[in-house]
């Protein structure tokens, strides 16, 4: 009897991972696949004869590259604004006074959960009249609305954690509020900021619809935006596009598995979410 | 810092210490307030003036010349009207409420048993929950693009295996050319992509539930269903509340998903509200009311977000 539900477990088990890994397997082994293999009534499990040809040529045609560029552009500098301003602020929200705190922090938190579109209309006239479309500053401006407010919230947590005691140490040796920032706080900030660093990024990375808005120039658009015009297209190419699903997909990949003990804290802000 | 106190230094000597005191507030807020600036500027500029300026452009007969000059005609709930009776305006809300629920609910259920699962501790669960890990990672848009290749009514996997197993009347079946079964798809992309974050949730919660009580439990006779109906799931109800007031918050104002998978769709007939208000705004150029969609979607959304923050802010005190 236990050993049945032990079998039943097992089985389960499989099943389960079969669901989860099997259309990430399927994407890999169809951009590995000829022509002739993808379109046809019965698909081989395994690709006879693995080509890579599908990533050189994705890169090179299908405006790939220049959209694996403009997101790492766009994501990064996102990244960058994002850290030296939410770390400022969450460094005021934990070490200060400040009235309204608490109301303060449930507003941050409350804008992570304003679905995207109630925001677009007005931030395109906002791009146009600084004449920001379709630059990189002008979406990265943008990210910034709700970038910045993940990463207040992250920080803060991790802020929280460090004991107000070692400020005051430093500070009664003789360091300036701004010294004992930079030298006793920042070092042992470094975890929470490594972490809202790749949340910010991945937000960049993944967001879609403010790009696809606003980034209308084929040398401007971003791999979801790429990704998107491809599926759309009649004649689907799709050996093309599970290849740059791959390209797009990979790094975020990698990101979780080295960081996926840490994935949790940024959660609650609803960030790391499709 | 000290330039607050100092201006105010003569002002104590008139009022007395209730005013130095004052002064001496001011100063010591200088420091947060220039740290928190920045962040304050694109919390109000970017986050509440755009919000602001939608629900009036709601109230506005907006096209996309009155948009850039600003000069929409004030038409009071007009476009409201028009949301609740246009059939396709208002399907898309009915489409939003029925399948966003029909996703929170799919993902619970499956995230719980995944997360039971995850908590047998059986042989080889390290590579179990990296696998289970995995479909989170994927980006929404690579997930639409993998789901939609996995779904072609031609060459899709999904079809082949179904034909393959029995149901001969899935060969070339089209789950794009209706609402129904496009919904099937999407539903299974959408539970693929968010049952691991429920799942992984769900067992950090049963990794800290007290062993003697379920240990007393199975001594006392109860059987798996009841320890789980009656000692588990109790214990579990705080973060399955917040669970499901997340997950509520994020199927329904799904985008990504809608506007890459449901295109094909006759008639649209599979759009959601933020897939509608999109498209009014930006491919049909009614500003007005595709701003009006957007504040309806906005308000049902603000009520669980309040909910939400509440449940939050009260664990982050416990």
């Amino acid at each position: 009897m236990r050993l049945l539900r032990r079998g039943w477990m097992y089985a389960a088990m499989l099943a389960v991972s079969a669901f989860a890994l099997f259309p990430v397997y399927w994407v890999a082994i169809t951009s590995l696949k000829p022509r002739s293999e993808i379109y046809t009534r019965t698909p081989d499990l395994w690709p006879s004869d693995p080509q890579w040809h599908q990533y050189p040529r994705v890169l090179g045609e299908g405006h790939v590259a220049r959209a694996l560029l403009n997101s790492l552009i766009v994501a990064g500098a996102t990244t960058v604004v994002c850290l030296i301003v939410g770390a400022m602020a969450a460094y005021a929200l934990t070490r200060f006074e400040i009235p309204f705190k608490r109301v303060l922090m449930m507003l941050v938190l409350m804008t992570q959960m304003f679905p995207l579109v109630v925001l677009v209309i007005p931030l395109f006239v906002i791009m146009r009249n600084a004449q920001l479309l379709g630059t990189y500053a002008g979406l990265v401006v943008t990210y910034l609305a709700f970038t910045v407010p993940l990463a207040i919230w992250v920080m803060r947590g991790f802020l929280v954690g460090i004991p107000d005691e070692l400020e005051h140490a430093a500070r009664t040796d003789g360091a300036t509020r701004l010294g004992a920032m930079w030298r006793v706080i920042l070092p042992l900030a470094a975890p929470g900021l490594a972490t809202t660093a790749v949340l910010c990024f991945l937000e960049g990375w993944k967001e879609f619809m403010l790009a696809l808005t606003f980034m209308n120039e084929e040398t401007r658009k971003t791999l979801p935006v790429v990704l998107q015009s491809f599926v759309g297209r009649g004649d689907t190419d799709w050996g093309a596009i599970m290849a740059a699903s791959v390209i797009y997909t990979l790094p975020v990949v990698v990101v979780f598995i080295v960081l996926r003990k840490h994935l949790m804290t940024g959660t609650t802000a609803g960030a790391v979410k499709g | 810092m000290s330039h607050g106190a100092a201006t105010e230094a003569p002002a104590g000597r008139i009022g007395g210490p209730a005013i130095d005191a004052v002064g001496r507030a001011l100063a010591r807020l200088t420091l947060p307030v220039l740290l928190l600036l920045p962040a304050l500027i694109i919390i109000v500029g970017l986050v509440g003036y755009p919000l602001a300026k939608t629900i009036w452009l709601s109230f506005t007969e907006t096209r996309l010349g009155d948009l850039i000059d600003g000069s929409g005609e004030w038409v009071g709930l007009e476009n409201y009207k028009e949301v609740f009776t246009d059939d396709h305006l208002r399907t898309s809300l009915v489409n939003t409420v029925v399948f966003g629920t029909a996703c929170v609910v799919g993902t619970m259920v499956f995230g719980f048993a995944v997360a039971l699962l995850l908590n047998q501790r059986l042989r080889g669960n390290v590579l179990f929950s990296v696998a289970v890990l995995l479909p989170w990672a994927v980006p929404a848009l690579a997930a639409s693009a993998i789901w939609r290749w996995l779904f072609d009514d031609r060459y899709g996997f999904v079809n082949w295996a179904l034909v393959n197993i029995g149901f001969s009347s899935f060969r070339d079946y089209a789950w794009f050319a209706d609402r129904e079964s496009a919904y099937v798809a999407i539903f299974v992309t959408v539970v693929w992509q968010s049952f691991p974050f429920v799942a992984l949730s769900l067992l950090a919660g049963l990794q800290t539930l007290p062993r003697e009580t379920l240990h007393a439990a199975a001594v006392d006779g109860a059987s798996a269903w009841q320890r789980f109906r009656l000692v588990t799931l109790p214990l579990l109800r705080p973060i399955v509340a917040v669970l499901v007031v997340f997950s509520t918050i994020w199927d329904f104002k799904i985008f990504d998903q809608i506007y890459v998978m449901a295109t094909g769709v006759p008639e649209r007939a599979a759009d959601t509200a933020a897939v509608t208000a999109y498209r009014e705004s930006f491919a049909l150029g009614h500003y007005g009311v595709g701003a009006a969609v957007a504040v309806v979607l906005f308000a049902v959304l603000l009520v669980f977000s309040i909910v939400y923050v509440r449940m939050i802010g009260r664990e982050a005190r416990a």
